[in-house]
């Protein structure tokens, strides 16, 4: 349960001024009284959420080591040795970004076909079924330590459930999930699906439910095949969904953390270790907070450029079908 | 090809949809719910094997032969983790469980408080206030963690439990999801108590919170859920075991020589029980939240 | 874990920050060096109020439980002084012993390995020890050169020597006599015949090799072994990458080519296949003892062998140390020298926990006859110890760890991953060398 984010968050922001005013009120509030309601929020978003944001800027402008007393201001110096492919720093940071990358894409499809798989085997009436929904979405509950702890585990190479099993239908039963390539890259992204596709898989599900059933009626009527079925009726339906969707996975799947930090430790090598990984080795365990500060802007940078291509994308198709809607 | 007559209440649109071919039908929906079930089972046999491996001897549970009966069955992990210093997993669960719930408070107060203005009042600013509650949904964490640290040092409270109970409490979903709701309540009662000279703080407190249990509920949950799994942060900020939470005291416990893989299962289990129960309970308002999330209003 | 800010202008900003300080010093009247303290003058014993001192350790492992023991020892035998032992696994406890003791949350005395106490002294995390040894009355006659000299960091000492512990060759017993293995192997010949006689008595892998720890070990072992040095002793340069090197990772790859150990093997699966009796030697540090002991496990330790040279083996070495106070509490600062000294003086007992002494007196005086790590303390003179290079360990779990582990698993030949790495080790240590100003 990490950081969502609504669907209509722009649009609501946009219309913000507008919507209130159809809804006002008869009495006119005391200037001060909103400010008193907002106080308590606006001092710790304040505290935690803006003034960070806007610290962090200053200090990646900053030969930052927590541990000294002095912090030597070396202007854009952090973000010119990771980007310099002849510093030291600029070999491990985009090694990590491409971890992350590799993390995203091969996590991020899969993360968005399988829940929704799940979400179309569930979406009918059976015995026991808000009880399957709850199984699926069981691991979730659970946090990625003990995820990554459990799956550990299981993976092992040698005393491992998964490769005594592999062994049991005649597969091969050394593959070192966590030690070597590809495995490990499968191993985090196979657990990762594990144990968040009832996440997705409850969005759609709900998405589903609010499909009339009219509609693939009417397409039965039509002679159309399951697949047509699909996509003349299903995914036009979970459209109000699918960019929360796509653009919540993708921003979780960019900030894999504790699935290398517990079962990989980064390796074999540095190959698994993320960027996420790395600014906090760098900036939290080496105290070198200028670079790491420096790092996690431009990851942020990248983040929010594919959240906007991916807005974009969505904005468009949607304002285009409203249109013809109005038309009609 | 005949279908339905449409008017028909039929529950189910499955069987609506395909009633034409009843017989295969039938067996085909057993097969799939048979399917399904066998498939939730080896989903969820992971979980299972961490319960069965938390009764295990330390040798037991790296043996090489895995097997799905602990022989002996003990209670030795639990017992050398509830005793061990260095390990205070009681300690930890305490932790985990007064920063959670602190947590999940201050989210669902501050964020209802703050969502009120901005459903129901004009004012000066509301743009920009809403705007940055906004554009901070869509910033990721990253940025904030590096300077978070130097802020929470600077306050004292690195160690502390309060380093984890209060900077995530300022909720910028909390408070959209909040406003999301109130904006979809009826405004008349609200009108009408303050056309009676009730204060906002009254029509808050006595009309607009007991209305919105359901919202708070959730909210509070999916907070309480975020803040006993969160791991990253804890890790770092927590020094001594004392202060640690369960997630950080699970990474601790994977120790550097040596793998207790009996140990590690059961301070998993430990740290498991609690959201289980919890979700078990309360999954309805779980998963509906988690639904609701990313659904318009 | 890297330290990494473009370099020539950094240093010159450095330089001037500096310059700005040291002004301020001047005019606000401080003489001292900002910042440090020596250690109080130590009289031996501690008379002043109750105080409970805050003692932070890593010994999670078998050697947990002794330590603990001396400590209540300790607690009983003063009735002024309670000592809280607080354990957090050694990874963790570099990582956030600096953090805590800027943050004014650190202990009030702690134990570290002895590589670590250059990075940490920089830092300004732990003081110097210097007038505290002299109470004692510990002077380099006490211990080997090696050790002493490493514990010595721009001529102060940081830290009071609790024991040394190098890496061991562990072998199983039954195994070695279904195999007919009357002695156990010292150099690379008997090495092989051993394992070809394992192999013979139906044990598939006699050696399993590990990709990461402890296997960087057994590679510093080896190019001590060759006669080499992994880094240069002023800390400008990483040499990892020399002949003894390559030729000490070629032979760690080549026990997976030539079939003694299986390839990809996980972190700790090593130890774990040698306790479950499924390979037959492993190299392991000696405080892996009493987890043996424990297990029941027919086994015997002894020097690792001279594979690939002269005897030699990666050694450390625990040390008392004193964390920097930023606002001293003088009742607490008099007490942890009572603990520190008297825990030199005890450190027999702590020979239980399969460690050797690092004091000569107490080495000698018999508390190791009879003892599993007795044959390895007898080789004491051949243990080697990593120089005091500041942030060393953070760029050797950088490079050379990463550099062995892609050696080991076959991901890169032995000779490019080691040049590499100890090009990037060497980029890291220039870096450092100008940060910390040495």
């Amino acid at each position: 349960m990490t950081a969502t984010l609504p669907t209509d968050a722009l649009a609501t922001a946009r219309a913000s001024a507008r919507g209130a005013r159809r809804r006002r009120s008869p009495i006119d509030p005391a200037p001060a009284t909103p400010w008193l309601f907002l106080a308590p929020f606006l001092l710790l978003f304040g505290t935690f959420v803006l003034l960070p944001a806007a610290l962090g800027v200053w200090i990646s402008l900053h030969d930052w080591d927590y541990t000294f007393p002095n912090h030597p201001f070396v202007g854009l110096e952090n973000y010119q040795a990771l980007i310099d492919p002849s510093s030291t720093a600029s070999g491990p940071f985009w090694e990590s970004m491409r971890a992350t990358g590799i993390f995203t894409l091969a996590s991020v499809p899969l993360l968005l076909v399988i829940p929704l798989l799940v979400a179309m085997m569930m979406n009918a009436r059976f015995p026991g079924r808000n009880f399957l929904r709850a199984v699926y979405f069981a691991p979730f509950v659970l946090g990625v330590a003990v995820v990554s702890v459990l799956w550990r585990y299981l993976l092992d190479t040698n005393i491992g459930l998964v490769n005594h099993y592999l062994g049991l239908v005649g597969l091969p039963d050394a593959t070192a999930w966590l030690t070597s390539l590809p495995w490990a890259w499968v191993a985090l992204v196979g657990v990762t699906v594990w144990w968040t596709l009832g996440f997705n898989a409850v969005i759609y599900l709900a998405a589903l439910q609010d499909i009339p059933a009219e509609l693939y009626e009417a397409a039965h009527v039509d002679g159309a095949s399951a697949w047509q079925r699909f996509w003349a009726v299903t995914f036009p339906g979970l459209k109000p969904v699918l960019m929360f969707v796509v653009v919540n996975t993708l921003i979780l799947s960019a900030n894999m953390f504790g699935q290398s930090y517990l079962m990989t430790e980064g390796g074999p090598g540095r190959s698994t270790r993320t960027a996420i990984y790395l600014i906090a080795d760098t900036g939290l365990s080496s105290f070198q907070m200028g670079s790491a500060a420096a790092m996690s802007y431009i990851l942020t940078v990248c983040l929010m450029i594919l959240s906007a291509a991916i807005f974009w994308l969505f904005r468009d198709k949607d304002a285009r079908r409203t249109g013809k809607k109005v038309r009609r | 090809m005949t279908a339905a007559p449409p008017t028909a209440p039929v529950p189910d649109r499955t069987v609506r949809v395909a009633g034409h071919r009843a017989g295969s039908v039938v067996r085909r929906r057993v097969a799939r719910y048979v399917a399904l079930y066998a498939l939730a089972l080896v989903f969820v046999s992971p979980l299972l094997y961490m319960l069965v491996t938390s009764f295990k001897t330390r040798a037991d549970a790296t043996g090489v032969t895995p097997s799905w009966i602990p022989d002996p069955f003990t209670t030795q992990a639990f017992q050398t983790l509830f005793s061990a210093s260095d390990t205070p997993v009681l300690t930890w669960f305490a932790n985990s469980m007064i920063a959670a719930t602190a947590n999940a408070v201050l989210v669902v107060a501050t964020a209802s408080m703050a969502a009120y203005p901005l459903a129901r009042m004009q004012f000066r600013g509301k743009g920009i206030v809403f705007g940055l509650v906004v554009a901070m949904l869509l910033v990721p964490g990253v940025i904030l963690v590096i300077p978070n640290y130097l802020i929470v040092s600077e306050i004292g409270w690195l160690n502390s439990l309060l380093a984890i109970i209060v900077p995530t409490a300022a909720s910028a979903f909390g408070v959209f999801f909040m406003r999301q709701f109130f904006v979809n309540l009826p405004v008349e009662l609200e009108e009408a108590a303050l056309l009676d000279g009730a204060n906002r703080w009254e029509v808050f407190v006595k009309i607009v919170l007991p209305l919105a249990r359901p919202a708070m509920a959730t909210l509070a949950l999916l907070a309480f859920l975020t803040n006993w799994n969160d791991f990253l942060w804890p890790v770092y900020v927590l020094f001594s075991p004392e202060t640690r939470t369960l997630p950080a005291g699970l990474a601790t416990l994977q120790g550097a020589n040596q793998v207790r893989y009996d140990l590690l299962m059961a301070g998993a289990v430990i740290a498991s029980v609690p959201v289980m129960v919890l979700f078990s309970f309360l999954q309805r308002f779980i998963i509906e939240g988690v639904s609701r999330s990313g659904l318009k209003g | 874990m890297t330290n990494h800010t473009g370099r020539g202008r950094t240093v010159r900003a450095a330089a001037l920050a500096a310059t700005g300080a040291l002004a301020l010093a001047a005019c606000s009247g401080g003489g001292d060096t900002p910042g440090q303290q020596q250690a109080a003058e130590f009289t031996g014993t501690y008379d002043g109020p109750e105080v409970t001192l805050s003692y932070w350790n890593g010994f999670t492992g078998g050697d947990g439980p002794f330590m603990q023991s001396m400590v209540d020892e300790f607690n009983a035998e003063h009735d002024n002084i309670t000592v809280e032992s607080n354990t957090i696994e050694w990874a963790e406890f570099y990582q956030k012993l600096p953090a805590a003791v800027t943050a004014g949350e650190g202990p009030d005395v702690g134990v570290m390995h002895i590589e670590q106490l250059s990075s940490n002294a920089v830092r300004q995390v732990i003081d110097p020890v210097d007038p505290l040894l002299e109470g004692i009355g510990l002077t380099a006659d006490d211990f080997t050169q090696e050790i002493w000299d490493a514990t010595e960091y721009e001529g102060q000492h940081y830290g009071v020597p609790l024991d040394v512990h190098s890496l061991a060759m562990y072998y199983n017993t039954e195994h070695f006599e279904e195999a007919g293995i009357t002695e156990p192997p010292t150099d690379a010949e008997s090495f092989g015949a051993a394992l070809d006689a394992l192999q013979e008595a139906g044990h598939e892998h006699p050696f399993w090799m590990p990709a990461r720890w402890p296997a960087h070990l057994m590679f510093l072992s080896g190019v001590w072994q060759g006669g080499g040095e992994p880094y240069a002793a002023d800390g400008a340069s990483a040499t990892f990458d020399s002949a003894e090197g390559v030729e000490t990772l070629e032979w760690m790859r080549s026990m997976v080519d030539d079939g003694y150990s299986p390839a990809s093997v996980d972190a700790d699966a090593q130890y774990v296949a040698f306790k479950n009796g499924e390979t037959s030697i492993t190299f392991d540090g000696i405080w892996q003892i009493n987890d043996l002991e424990e297990s029941g496990l027919p086994y015997a330790a002894v020097p690792v062998p001279a594979l690939l040279g002269e005897q030699a083996t990666w050694a450390s070495s625990h040390q008392f140390f004193l964390p920097h106070q930023n606002d001293p509490d003088e009742d607490k600062v008099a007490a942890a020298q009572v603990f520190v000294a008297w825990m030199s003086e005890h450190s027999g007992e702590w020979a239980g926990a399969g460690m050797i002494p690092a004091r000569e007196s107490v080495r000698t005086s018999g508390v190791l006859d009879g003892t599993v790590q007795e044959p390895i303390a007898d080789a004491i003179d051949t243990m080697r110890f990593l120089p005091p290079v500041p942030g060393l360990g953070t760029i050797q779990a950088e490079t050379l760890e990463v550099a062995v582990a892609d050696g080991v698993l076959g991901d890169r030949a032995p000779d490019v991953a080691l040049t590499e790495e100890a090009e990037r080790a060497t980029a890291l240590m220039e870096e450092n060398l100008a940060r910390f100003g040495g």
